[in-house]
């Protein structure tokens, strides 16, 4: 009994501290990366891409933000786009269905990265099956572009 | 719409590091009872009893038993409560990926799907979406590693 407690404090300090030598030094550079604008221009690389999946190139902001900060924070980002630029639904929905497939990768990557797991690896997979995802969503979605309100109904606002 | 146009100045720095901090604050505040718990059964029966329970259903991704512990912390709780019960327990690197990219795709499912549905999308497809990206990279991951 003394054993197992001794074993999970040791262990779960090391492994705490093992993660937050990956964990703080990434999210600082993201905080770095934001303050420099580049998550902007990130987004402006990306409005190409957004349009293989059929979207407007406004949404490549609230994907980028997304992929890179998170799903809670891009939720807003994601609402605020949607009014501002007049997204269809359809893009609204393909934002989210990547985004829900790949998000905070950064953050998550690195956690795993921190187990000894290589990050080149989750972070290519788990990009590359978001974005393989989205387009054939982007394919089965086309019905609901014809003829739908743009306007989010006040139910779905946050 | 951009987010800000400032440049690098001490306040970056300072968020930067409080961020940082506040994710490892989390994981502890997660991770450390989840590492007790989970030492604590590994000293009893209880374990084994999961893993021999799960085995056959783990060992299509190539994972032991006690690994479905992980994926169910995974994705009732959140990765950081996944993230201690795979420290806890003595896995292989390559039984790490195979976790680590399962749970990339389908993990936290209250909170995430919660916010999905705010967007408009369905619990139902979204959960259905999610899952199967984990178990056909799990599977991907199990073969080519």
């Amino acid at each position: 009994m003394i054993e197992a407690l001794k074993e999970a404090t040791v262990g779960s300090i090391q492994s705490i501290k093992q993660i937050s030598i990956i964990v703080i030094p990434i999210m600082l550079a993201m905080e770095i990366l934001k303050d420099m604008g580049l998550l902007d221009r990130i987004a402006n690389w990306f409005s190409p891409v957004v349009r293989i999946f059929g979207m407007k190139k406004e949404s490549a902001f609230p994907l980028v933000i997304g992929i890179i900060i998170g799903l809670s924070y891009g939720a807003g980002i994601i609402f605020k786009a949607a009014k501002e630029n007049k997204l269809s639904k359809k893009d609204l929905y393909l934002i989210t269905y990547f985004l829900v497939a790949a998000h905070a990768v950064f953050e998550d990557t690195a956690i795993f990265a921190a187990l000894g797991v290589s990050a080149v690896l989750l972070l290519s997979t788990r990009l590359t099956v978001a974005a393989l995802f989205t387009f054939l969503a982007s394919k089965f979605l086309k019905d609901l572009e014809r003829g739908e309100n743009n306007e989010l109904t006040t139910k779905e606002r946050i | 719409m951009a987010l800000q146009t400032g440049s690098i100045t001490l306040d970056t720095l300072k968020r930067g590091l409080k961020s940082g901090i506040d994710v490892t604050l989390q994981l502890a505040k997660v991770m450390i009872p989840i590492y007790f718990i989970v030492t604590l059964l590994k000293h009893t029966p209880v374990l084994g009893t999961i893993a021999r329970l799960f085995a056959p259903f783990m060992r299509f991704f190539g994972l032991p038993g006690e690994a479905a512990l992980v994926l169910v912390l995974g994705n009732l709780v959140n990765l950081y409560a996944a993230i201690g019960a795979i420290v806890s327990l003595s896995l292989s690197l390559k039984e790490i990926a195979i976790l680590a990219i399962m749970l990339s795709f389908c993990h936290s499912l209250p909170v995430e799907t919660a916010l999905a549905k705010k967007i408009g999308l369905s619990a139902i497809s979204v959960i259905a979406v999610r899952m199967a990206l984990a178990v056909l990279s799990g599977l991907a991951f199990s073969i080519l590693l």
